[in-house]
Parts: C-alpha cells; sequence; structure tokens
C-alpha cells in the first residue's frame, strides 16, 4: 500500500509534530530556563547564570534530598522487582479464563489513576485503618502503628503503582522461555532452585533489565505519592521542583532541581546497563 | 523411591508456599481500590473500612458539590478530546510506523512511546514554560495538548499492536486487484483494526482522565480536573465524599477494561 517514502512521512508527521513542538522543544526549553537569572515581575530574567546550579551543588541541604530522592526509588525499585517477579511467573503460566482475570487483576491498578490509589492507601494505613486492626488482632503489634506521612508508607504506595511496568516485560520474557527447556533441565536432575538459578532467572533477565530501569526512572520523579502520602516533614525533588514552581515562582531554580535530578538518574540507568550487560548478552546466546 | 517421594512431599510444600505468596500479592495489589470502594459506601461520617452501614449518600453528596462535579465534567470532557485527536494521529503514526524497517523502525515505536518512559514531571516542566512562552499558558488548550501528548503512546501501542496482526498478503491481493492505497485502508484495513482503534481510544481516555502532575502544573484558570478538585478535597476536608469521587473514577477503568477485554482480549493488549 505504501510504496512512497512522502506518504510515509505525511502519516507521520502529525505525531512526529506532537512529539518535536510539545515534548523535545519544552524539555530542551527547560535547560536553556535553568541558566538564567531569577526574575522580578516574571517568573524568569532576561539574563544568564549559573548561579542555580552552583548553590544546588554548594548546599548540602539540597545533596541530602537528591539522596534521599535517588535512594527511595532505588529501594521502591528493589521492592517492586521482588513483589513482581512471582506475580509474572504465575501469569506466564496461566491460560485461558484464569490469564484473562490475572491480567484484569494486573491491569486495573495500571488502569486506575495514581491519585485514587494512593488514597486508598491513605485508608488502609490510617490509625484505625484495616492494617493496624489486622496486625493487632494477629497479635503481631500491641498499639497502631503512625503509618500515614512516614517514607515507608511513600515506599508501600510506590510499588504498588509500579507493579505492573514490572511484571509485564518480565512476564513477557517468561513467556519467551521454551517450556522444554526447563523440562530438560529437570530431567537431567536438577533441582527446582537449580532450575530457577540456572535457566529460568538468567533467560527472563531481558525483561527484568527495562522493568528495573523503567520503575526506577518513574519512581525518582514520581510526584503524587510524596506530596499525598509523605507530609510535610520530608522532601523529594519532585515535590520540591513542583514548589519552586508553583509556590515561589522561581521557575530557573526549579527548572536547575529538574535537570541535576534528571542527569543523576541518567547517570544510575547508565551505570547500571553497563553493570547488568553481560548477563542481557549471557540470556541471548 | 524412598528419595523421590521425599522431594515430592517437599514440592507440596513448595507449592502451597507459593500459591499463599500468589494469593498475598494479589491481596496487596487490589486492596486500595477494595478499600476506596467499601468506604464510599458508608452511612458514617467519616472515612473508614470496613464502613459503618451501607448507603449511597455520599454518593448524593459527591454531585451535589459544584466543584467536584465541574472537575468531574471537565476530566470527560478532555479525555473525549484526548481519545479521539490521539487515536486520529496515532493510526497515520501506526500506518507509517509499519512501512518503516530496520534500525529506523525501532527508533520510530521508541520516539513513539517517549512520553511514557520519560518522567511525568520533566514533560510537564517543560510544557509549563513553553506554553508560557506561546501564550498558551494557564488555558484550557494547553492543557489538553500536555493530555494528547501524555496518552499518545497507550494509543499508538494498541494499534500498532493490532496492525501486526493484519497479514501482508491481504493489502496486496487488494493492491492487486486495482483498490487504491486509500481504498484498501478503508475497506480492508481499518475494518480489521477498528478493535485495536476503539482499545488504544479507551485506554487513551482512561490515561487523561486519571494523570496528576501535568495537569496540577498547566492547570486552566478557574478550572479543575477532577484528581486536581480530589487532592484539594482530600487536604481540606477528609470526607467519604471522596471515596466517592474516586468510585467514579475506578468505575470508569473497570469499564473500561471490560470493554477492552471484550473487543480484543487482555492478553493480547498488554
Amino acid at each position: 500500500m505504501m510504496r512512497s517514502k512522502k506518504l510515509i512521512w505525511a502519516l507521520a508527521l502529525p505525531a512526529l509534530l506532537l512529539l518535536f513542538v510539545f515534548m523535545i522543544l519544552p524539555i530542551t526549553n527547560m535547560v536553556e530556563m535553568s541558566f538564567r537569572t531569577p526574575g522580578s515581575s516574571e517568573p524568569f530574567g532576561d539574563d544568564y547564570t549559573i548561579m542555580h546550579y552552583t548553590r544546588i551543588l554548594g548546599d548540602g541541604y539540597y545533596w541530602g534530598v537528591l539522596w534521599r530522592s535517588l535512594t527511595t526509588a532505588g529501594m521502591v525499585t528493589l521492592l517492586c522487582l521482588i513483589v513482581s517477579y512471582p506475580i509474572a511467573w504465575h501469569l506466564s503460566r496461566a491460560k485461558g479464563f484464569k490469564a484473562v482475570f490475572l491480567y484484569a487483576c494486573i491491569a486495573s491498578p495500571l488502569m486506575t489513576g495514581v491519585l485514587v490509589r494512593n488514597f486508598g492507601w491513605m485508608i488502609v494505613a490510617a490509625l484505625n485503618g484495616p492494617l493496624n486492626e489486622s496486625l493487632m488482632a494477629l497479635g503481631i503489634i500491641e498499639r497502631p502503628l503512625r503509618l500515614l506521612f512516614t517514607q515507608s508508607l511513600v515506599i508501600l504506595a510506590l510499588v504498588h503503582v509500579f507493579v505492573p511496568f514490572m511484571v509485564l516485560p518480565i512476564n513477557n520474557a517468561l513467556r519467551n522461555i521454551p517450556q522444554s527447556l526447563t523440562e530438560a533441565s529437570a530431567s537431567m536432575g536438577a533441582s527446582r532452585y537449580q532450575v530457577f538459578r540456572d535457566v529460568i532467572l538468567p533467560l527472563s533477565f531481558p525483561g527484568i533489565q527495562p522493568g528495573v530501569i523503567l520503575v526506577y526512572v518513574l519512581a525518582v520523579a514520581a510526584y503524587v505519592t510524596p506530596a499525598l502520602l509523605g507530609g510535610q516533614m520530608v522532601s523529594y525533588m519532585p515535590t520540591l521542583i513542583i514548589g519552586e514552581l508553583t509556590g515561589t515562582f522561581q521557575w530557573p531554580f526549579g527548572s536547575a532541581l529538574a535537570i541535576v535530578l534528571s542527569c543523576s538518574t541518567v547517570l544510575i540507568v547508565v551505570v547500571f546497563t553497563r553493570l547488568t550487560w553481560k548477563l542481557n548478552e549471557r540470556a541471548r546466546a | 523411591m524412598s528419595t523421590s517421594a521425599q522431594t515430592f512431599g517437599g514440592q507440596r510444600h513448595v507449592n502451597l508456599g507459593f500459591a499463599i505468596l500468589i494469593f498475598a500479592l494479589y491481596v496487596f495489589l487490589l486492596v486500595p481500590v477494595v478499600t476506596i470502594v467499601g468506604a464510599s459506601l458508608t452511612n458514617g461520617l467519616m472515612i473508614e473500612f470496613p464502613p459503618q452501614g451501607l448507603s449511597l449518600r455520599w454518593y448524593e453528596e459527591f454531585f451535589a458539590r459544584q466543584d467536584l462535579v465541574d472537575g468531574l465534567l471537565m476530566s470527560l470532557r478532555i479525555g473525549a478530546i484526548t481519545a479521539i485527536v490521539t487515536s486520529a494521529i496515532a493510526m497515520m503514526a501506526a500506518l507509517a510506523g509499519q512501512a518503516l524497517s530496520g534500525k529506523l523502525a525501532g527508533m520510530f515505536q521508541l520516539g513513539m512511546t517517549l512520553p511514557l518512559l520519560v518522567p511525568e514531571l520533566l514533560t510537564a516542566v517543560g510544557l509549563l514554560f513553553f506554553l508560557y512562552k506561546i501564550e498558551l499558558g494557564k488555558t484550557v488548550i494547553g492543557l489538553q495538548f500536555g493530555h494528547i501528548l501524555m496518552s499518545f503512546p497507550y494509543a499508538y501501542v494498541s494499534i500498532t499492536a493490532a496492525l501486526r496482526q493484519v497479514p501482508p498478503s491481504l493489502e496486496e491481493a487488494s493492491a492487486s486487484l486495482g483498490a487504491t492505497g486509500w481504498q484498501t485502508f478503508r475497506l480492508v484495513i481499518l475494518p480489521l483494526v477498528t478493535p485495536g482503534l476503539a482499545m488504544g481510544a479507551i485506554f487513551a481516555f482512561i490515561n487523561s482522565f486519571d494523570l496528576y502532575t501535568i495537569s496540577l502544573l498547566l492547570k486552566p484558570l478557574g478550572g479543575n480536573t477532577l484528581p486536581l478538585a480530589l487532592f484539594d478535597f482530600l487536604t481540606y476536608e477528609f470526607k467519604p465524599t471522596a471515596a466517592a469521587a474516586a468510585t467514579i473514577s475506578i468505575i470508569l477503568s473497570i469499564a473500561g477494561v471490560g470493554l477492552v477485554q471484550k473487543l480484543v482480549g487482555l492478553q493480547r493488549a498488554f
């Protein structure tokens, strides 16, 4: 149908324009904004400066917040992987109606807004909420735990938000492992644990790697969850950035914060990819 | 003999343990949603789970609140426009993407899903400045563009998946019988990808309906989407009305997922 190159580009044009004008251009714009001087009446000034970067890098407070954001996201990613792997495994084995039902269970959080789900955790984790009640009923704790507005709850809620992003790529990778391979290794006397460690885990790595990267990148920049569940006491980079942009209208400084955060994230992702590159190659071979 | 019986017994324990683990993980996934729906049906005055008696009074309360209803209407309107525009643009882009091959095709695919891979926060901050510069700051049109951008990848991925199912031989046959490119598209391809197109539109709608960060930064003067109104409501008055509002958006999502399941089957959707 499409022999002409012109037609292809004509069809792609609206989408390319959309992405270029409303995404690439604005994000490049943000880099420029971060070098602007602060404005007096406008949210930014006319001249250029590197003062925002020196201010961030020279202040231990911002290093602390950055460190908290990066480590919290790391924790979220790790827990997310631990929670998602068994689910992905279970899902990859399911067939027919059961598979449809399980997909719906996993997709339903994906399809409900982050705000709604976080609000759900507010109810669950309340002082007299179901979580405290059941822990007390089981005799695990004596007094209700104060969970709301703690870092633990932020991590828990973020793990919940990102589970589908981790489950789906791992599920795809697991589905690509031929059944005969696991059967063959089992028939040669490998225990279940050995089959898992030596065959399944390495072969599912092409799903784990993109899942881990995606979840980490999204978790670092997650705004709603820390804003709603983190309370006023602890700051994360995204809450700080949005505060600068909407509260105090310091657009250049807010941009510089966003860029410091992005660069740190990209650095971590590059290091992670480098470190795990070998594992991925082994799975492809 | 005895050793194999032993491992068999051990396996049963492992299986049971695994089943319990899986059950617990699914409970974890569903707990917040179930809790909200439960809390919205309470007859009491507080947000709590399990609810105190059953009633629909907080839904009445929701529809009596002008700010929340306005938010709902605005979200529905923006979502509907987003669904229509994104699926049209994504349909065209998916056709183009399919005609590409090799490295270019991979790059195109990646580029089209970029709004999903770059954190919403960065896109939102960039758009805030950009819209201000082109004098669309704090307008509904600006917000609408943001929603279209953020929802585009969902429509693109769904439609591309549907297009892949169409055998290329059909196109060739249609062309060899003298159909023009447009005729082939309208009479052969479009009917075959309609379920995928509908799925893309539904996902784009749901995504737009749920967006928060981008709406916060691009918030038009005097207008609120439902998630924005809900956040404000949660910060200032923590009443079961919020649970009712959240349940309404959960119902919309479930209806959407159900519709997708009916049209294409969920397993193929992801």
